[in-house]
């Protein structure tokens, strides 16, 4: 894989969007690739608590002062290569969880949010051409709000994570047909947390569960994680990827990780 | 005001005072239309000005609103920050002249503009951070 951005969004919050888009990045890294993992979700940021172990320091730099043109590209990412012994980069673009900056964004006209589509593009560009960097995992804010856009108007593909909730569904059906056909970017769908007796499923099962899933969303389905418990409950500052490798969580998550390879 | 001289007898000079009396007040009145065409000269210039600097912005939730066609030139501009129609039509993998036809209706609407450097036409989104400003 080289080159490309990956949204990672969801309809509602709590499908696992975050849980999925860095132990994804871990997994990819883990492989050899350099990782950028940004965290858009400027209204509830979450990525600076999941890797709060690792980072060392204080944090000079948001991903907000970037759009804000207060910093460099460099100077927004946190290398956490180093903390997790991982084969490839993990570069690290941290929303800035301050109330007083979640306000700010809240605040921020729709010229600032023209400029901040142009400004992705540009850390895209600078991601890629200067700094080495094979993917790009955008964390996005769940629904249709600004950040989510930019996010999946800036990446070459989009990953809608959803649970078989009817609400959830409903919400994917809209944005499939609202936002992502409108702007014509290639999307596929993960579905989490499905009810754990899928466990045990024959392949033929599961075949036919993503089957039913695709005519319905008339969108690829990329894969099907059932729900584990101890992932849920697991410390929100525990990395998976990097602490239980084999749990089965990642073993399905390998499988959606090399589908996406390939389809990108 | 020049009064009128008890006399009966035809009065040259009260004729002519009286002539003059009324050249001053078509004299005003001509001073207030000219004064008046001038003001409405000057609005419709301002008008005009205001017109064609209208800028809009093209947002993410704008481009929703847009058609496909233009929304996919707006896109391409994101990621190039100024473009030829050439250019634009390399990205989007449609005609020169279709591409320009459409960068075009998106800088009379408002969403983009354009300038001209040596012999070529560059279409850009113009800064909306120094619009602001």
């Amino acid at each position: 894989m080289k080159e490309k951005a990956i949204s990672i969004h969801s309809s509602r919050g709590g499908t696992g969007k975050t849980v999925i888009a860095t132990n994804l990045a871990a997994i990819f890294a883990s492989k050899g690739l350099n990782i950028a993992l940004l965290d858009l979700d400027f209204r509830a940021p979450s990525l600076a608590t999941v890797f709060s172990k690792g980072i060392k320091g204080p944090v000079r730099y948001w991903l907000n002062d970037f759009l804000n043109g207060q910093c460099t590209v460099e100077q927004a990412l946190v290398d956490m290569s180093e903390g997790y012994d991982l084969k490839g980069k993990l570069l690290l673009g941290l929303a800035n969880p301050a109330i007083e900056a979640i306000r700010n964004i809240m605040e921020k006209s729709r010229a600032w949010e023209v400029t901040a589509v142009k400004k992705l593009f540009s850390l895209r560009s600078t991601l890629f051409s200067d700094m080495g960097i094979d993917c790009c995992i955008l964390d996005t804010s769940p629904g249709i709000q600004y950040a989510s856009i930019n996010a999946v108007i800036s990446s070459d593909i989009s990953v809608i994570v959803t649970t078989l909730d009817s609400l959830d569904l409903k919400g994917v059906e809209n944005m499939l047909v609202e936002l992502y056909d409108a702007f014509a970017k290639k999307t596929v769908v993960l579905i989490n947390k499905v009810f754990p007796e899928t466990r045990i499923w024959s392949s033929e099962r599961q075949k036919n569960l993503i089957s039913q899933m695709e005519k319905v969303l008339k969108h690829p389905v990329i894969g099907v994680i059932p729900c584990y418990c101890d992932v849920l409950q697991a410390e929100r500052t525990s990395l998976l990827a990097v602490d239980k490798p084999f749990h089965p969580f990642l073993k399905n998550l390998e499988e959606v990780a090399e589908k996406l390879e390939r389809s990108i | 005001m020049v009064k009128e001289p008890k006399s009966s007898a035809p009065n040259t000079k009260f004729l002519l005072m009286k002539l003059v009396d009324e050249l001053r007040l078509v004299n005003q009145k001509l001073d207030s239309l000219i004064e008046l065409n001038r003001k409405m000269l000057k609005a419709q210039e301002e008008m005009q000005r205001v017109g064609t600097e209208l800028k809009l912005e093209p947002d993410a939730m704008s481009l929703l609103s847009l058609p496909m066609s233009l929304r996919k030139t707006v896109m391409v501009l994101y990621k190039l920050e100024k473009a030829t129609a050439e250019d634009l039509a390399r990205e989007t993998k449609r005609l020169r002249p279709v591409e320009s036809a459409y960068a075009n209706q998106l800088v009379r609407m408002g969403y983009l503009s354009k300038k001209r450097e040596g012999r070529d036409v560059y279409f850009y989104i113009e800064s909306p951070m120094e619009i602001e400003k």
